[in-house]
Formats: C-alpha cells, structure tokens, sequence
C-alpha cells in the first residue's frame, strides 16, 4: 500500500487531531488559534498541490486518487484557508468553541477530501456524513442562540432525512447489481439501467447528493442554515461544501448513469425546478444571506446542466463552474462578513452608502454579483457558456432556453443588491470601513481573479478538461 | 434461501414509507428522529437481504457502518433537540419558525 497518495488527508487528520488535542489541554486563544489554524490551512494547499500528480489506490479502491480527485482537494484547501482568512474577527463564536470550531473545520474538509476521493458505497456513505455532522454542529454553534439552534435543527433534521434517503438508495443499488465498488457498477449497471429498481436506487442515491448540492427536492434547509448560521460557516458551506458536491455527483453520475433516458430525464426536471424555484423566491428576499442561499439553489439548477449532458465538454465545464461558485461566493461573503463586524445579519437595505463607506468592497460585492449573474466578461459567464455549451452538443435546447430565461430573473436581484450599494443614501450617515490590509488585498486579489479568468479562461479549462478525462475512463 | 430477495426488499420498502410518514407527518422532534432511524433500519434489512442473495459480505459489512451512524445521528440529534426543548420547553417543530 502507497500511503504518500493520501497525503492530504493525513495532514488534514493531523491538523484536525492537533485543534481536538488544543481543545481537551490548553486555554482558548482567539488569536493564537487563529493564526495556527492559517498557517495549517496555507500548508495544507501547499501539501495538496504537491500530490497533484499522485494516482493510485488504497483500502482496495475504496479510496481512488487521480487527477479529478486531486484537483478537487487543490479546490477544497484553497476554500478552506480563504475561509479561514475570514475568521479573523468571530464575533458569533463564543472564544470557548474556538477551538472546536477550527477542529470542526479541518474535520469537515478532511471528509469532503475523502469524499471526492471514494470509490466505494460504504467510503461515499461514511464520508459523506462525517462532514454532514461537522457541518450541523457548525451551524449550531452560533452564539445568537435562537438563530442557530432553529438553523441546527432544520438542517439536521433535512440532513438525516437525506442520508436515510440515500442509504435506501444505496441499498437497492447494490440489491439489484450485487456491487459497491463505482467501478464495477460502471460495468454491470447500464445493461439493467432500464430496470425500475435500479432507476429508482440511482435518484434516491443521488437525492443524498443533491441535499448536500441544494437542489430542488432537497433545497429547504439552504435557506434557514445560510441565515441562522454565523457568516463565515454560512461562507463555508456556500464554497467548500458545493465543491466536494459537484465532485461527487459528477462522479457517480459520469460511472452509473449513462444512456439511460429515464434517469436523464429525472435531472433535468430537478434542474429546471432548482433553478426557477432558486430564482423566484430570491427575489422576495430581504435578508443578504438568505438571497445567497437562493442563488445558490438556483447555481446547483445550472451545474447539474453540465452534469446530466453527460459527454466530456459538460464535465470539464461543471468542474470550472465549481471553480467559479468558489471564486464568486467567496468574494461575496468576504463582503458579508466584512461589512458585519458584530455578526449580525444583514438586510439589504444595511448595504446603502457602501460605495462611499468602502469603495474597494462595494466593487468586489459588484464584481462578484455579476459573476453571479453571468455577464461577461467574469469566471461566471465562462462557466454558464461551457455547461450550456455542453447542452447543446446533446440537443437539450429547451433545457437551454430555460436556463437563459432564469439568467435573465437572476439579473433583477443581483442589481437590486447592486443598486443598494451604489445608489441607495443610508438614512443616518455611517463611519467609512477600514478593512484590514490582509481583508483589502484579499477582496482586490479575488476580484481579479474573477474578471482576469473571464478574460483568460483557457489555463483553467485545460485543467478542467484534463480532470474530466478521468470521468470518461469510467466507461 | 428460503425468503426471496423480493419479499426482504418488500418489507424493507414497507418499513421505509412508515419511517418516512412518521418523520414527515409527525408533529415532535423525537419522533422524527425516530422516523430517520426506521427509514436507515430498513435500508440495512435491504442491505442484509441483498448480502445473502449475493453471498457477499459487504451488506453485512454496510450494516456495522449504518449502525455507528445511527448511533452518532441518535447522540448529535438528542443534544441539539434537549437543548431546545430546556429553551423553548417544547418538542414542537412549528414553534421553530424565527427565519424567514
């Protein structure tokens, strides 16, 4: 056994061990805790870049490391130190959870790093829900009690019913096949796709996905977690936790469900539900998370677009819109978070005079909203063009139509946040921000990135493409 | 085997739409949570069913796992739902309606 090609996730289980030690044997230091935890975090990339060549199989291909996978854990270390790098001031944790709240973190990335790595039901199953369960305590966590134990219950509560879900799924999968292995259902399944149970077992698998991805069916917590939940871990689960998702969908979709017309037909119906239900409740909100929170429903609508085209171009372009929602969520919750530095939640009207009280911010906010929106030329655009693109090539023009028509809704809250912050006057005069130097060159850093890779897309697809070659060794 | 797949998969079908009535019409957190620990009850009857049928041992090995989940899921679930009911002093999910 080669164990260097899990070598993220030991340095991730290593960092995770060391905040849990921290916690059980030494007083908590906001401080001390903050910086020990960015310098893990910026090690930790470093650490996954390093094995980005690294193939291979441990636990006999229960854990599978190849070119997709480690692209995607290069995705989820990045999120994780950017999140990190906002966690600076945590006004919503309690300085006794401190610790626990870096363990939960580094526990939650660790899953989704072996998550995006598995190769097996049972290793999918069990890594799926260690990061479920960091992610609830997470949410709960927040020191506005009733908002996060009213966020923690929901998403619990829709989370274990997702898992049950899935885990049925599961179980008629490998009733019907007599497989676990991805690999092996690669082979056996698309001669009895067209059987009901096995149809049946691949969307109630998937429905555990799908909770994690927040699309339609199972879109109800997104909401109340975003909103109940402290900025920064709302942050979390708007980046790192839809990565580790895409990854796994894509996956298990690009392995079990090919030329089955039933199964495609099921994913297109829950995108275009996603994405209209994500877009028009959006509209009715007041609240800043919790519009996210529907944009974000109706940015999952998008992605399984690339995801059930199912041929390489749709691939690679779900992999770079993962790449995208990281780079534009982020951007946007860094404004979030710098503009609340009580932690408290924001409306939309709390935005006015921004372009006056922080000019730097109020750009970074536009930038990354009509990343959202798709217009060009933004990291947005690029992602929307390339799944949309990989939908045609398969003749879902409908499908495509739909989508631009849900494009085009999207724009009219994006630029009614937009307008608050550049053209609405606060009704009392509000101190200029001063963001700190880390926070500014931040914000400039990731708006360049988003408009230089609307720009220059070409580097970062080729990366795209030569993970989504792996999807296609799966046949 | 003397049960057919068929039969075991039934059942497990069966026990799944009562978890997933129960956790659904149900109007108190516990027996929601009950309702998710029945719907993951009858996936590992599935699973053990669909173990036999293959003569296999990763169905078995799936129900070890599924049961240190349910226990993890029963642990995180039962605090967070204590802890509401010390505040709230009810079990009533429709008292949990802040966000929006």
């Amino acid at each position: 056994m080669n164990w260097m090609i899990a070598a993220p996730e030991i340095f991730y289980f290593a960092a995770a061990l060391w905040f849990l030690m921290l916690s059980f044997f030494s007083k908590p230091d906001a401080r001390r805790e903050h910086l020990s935890s960015l310098l893990l975090a910026s090690l930790g990339v470093l650490v996954c870049l390093a094995s980005v060549g690294s193939q291979g199989y441990i636990f006999i291909q229960a854990f599978t490391a190849d070119i997709f996978s480690q692209v995607f854990k290069v995705l989820l270390s990045l999120g994780l130190f950017l999140i990190i790098a906002l966690c600076g001031n945590l006004p919503d944790v309690g300085e006794r959870r401190i610790q626990d709240f870096y363990f939960l973190l580094f526990t939650c990335t660790l899953a989704m790093m072996l998550l995006v790595s598995a190769g097996h039901l049972l290793s999918i199953f069990v890594s799926l829900e260690v990061s479920s369960y960091s992610l609830y305590i997470l949410v709960s966590l927040r020191k506005n009690q009733d908002f996060g134990l009213e966020a923690g219950i929901k998403y619990f509560l829709v989370g274990t019913f997702a898992s049950g879900v899935m885990l049925f799924g599961m179980a008629l999968l490998y009733s019907s096949s007599g497989t676990t292995y991805l690999g092996d259902m690669a082979r056996v399944l698309p001669g009895m796709i067209d059987q009901p149970v096995v149809v049946i077992g691949l969307v109630l698998t998937l429905g555990g996905f799908f909770f994690k991805l927040a699309v339609f069916p199972f879109h109800f917590w997104a909401p109340d977690a975003y909103q109940g939940a402290s900025n920064q871990v709302a942050a979390y689960i708007a980046t790192v936790s839809k990565v580790a998702a895409v990854a796994v969908i894509a996956r298990v979709v690009a392995y079990a469900g090919q030329e089955s017309t039933y199964f495609v037909h099921v994913l297109v119906i829950l995108s275009v539900a996603s994405m209209t239900v994500g877009n028009l409740a959006a509209i009715a909100q007041k609240d800043l998370k919790r519009l996210l929170a529907f944009s974000t429903i109706a940015h999952s609508g998008y992605i399984l677009i690339g995801i059930l085209a199912l041929n390489p171009t749709g691939w690679s372009g779900t992999i770079f819109y993962a790449l995208a929602l990281l780079a534009m969520k982020f951007t946007a919750f860094l404004v979030v978070v710098e503009l609340a530095p009580e932690g408290q939640n924001l409306q939309i009207n709390d935005l006015a005079g921004l372009h006056r009280r922080s000019p730097l911010l109020a750009l970074a906010l536009m930038v990354s909203l009509f990343s959202l929106a798709g217009i060009p030329p933004t990291i947005g655009f690029t992602g929307k063009f390339l799944v949309f693109v990989a939908a045609i090539e398969r003749g879902y023009i409908a499908l495509v139509i739909i989508a631009m028509i849900n494009v085009v809704i999207s724009l009219y809250y994006y630029l009614l946040v937009i307008r608050a912050a550049y053209l609405l006057e606060p009704s009392i005069e509000l101190p200029a921000l001063k963001p700190s130097m880390p926070i500014k060159l931040l914000a400039g850093i990731s708006t360049g990135v988003i408009v230089a890779a609307g720009f220059f897309p070409y580097p970062l697809i080729r990366v795209a493409q030569a993970a989504a070659q792996v999807l296609l060794v799966g046949r | 085997m003397i049960v057919p797949l068929s039969h075991a998969l039934i059942l497990a079908a069966i026990l799944f739409g009562l978890g997933v009535f129960c956790a659904v019409a149900r109007r108190n957190l516990i027996m929601i949570v009950l309702g998710i620990e029945i719907m993951l009850n009858s996936a590992s009857i599935a699973f053990v069913a669909a173990a036999l049928r293959w003569q296999n041992l990763e169905g078995q090995t799936f129900v070890l796992f599924i049961l240190a989940v349910a226990a993890t899921e029963v642990s995180v679930g039962l605090a967070i739902i204590v802890y509401a009911f010390k505040r709230t002093g009810s079990f009533d999910p429709g008292n949990y309606s802040m966000l929006k």
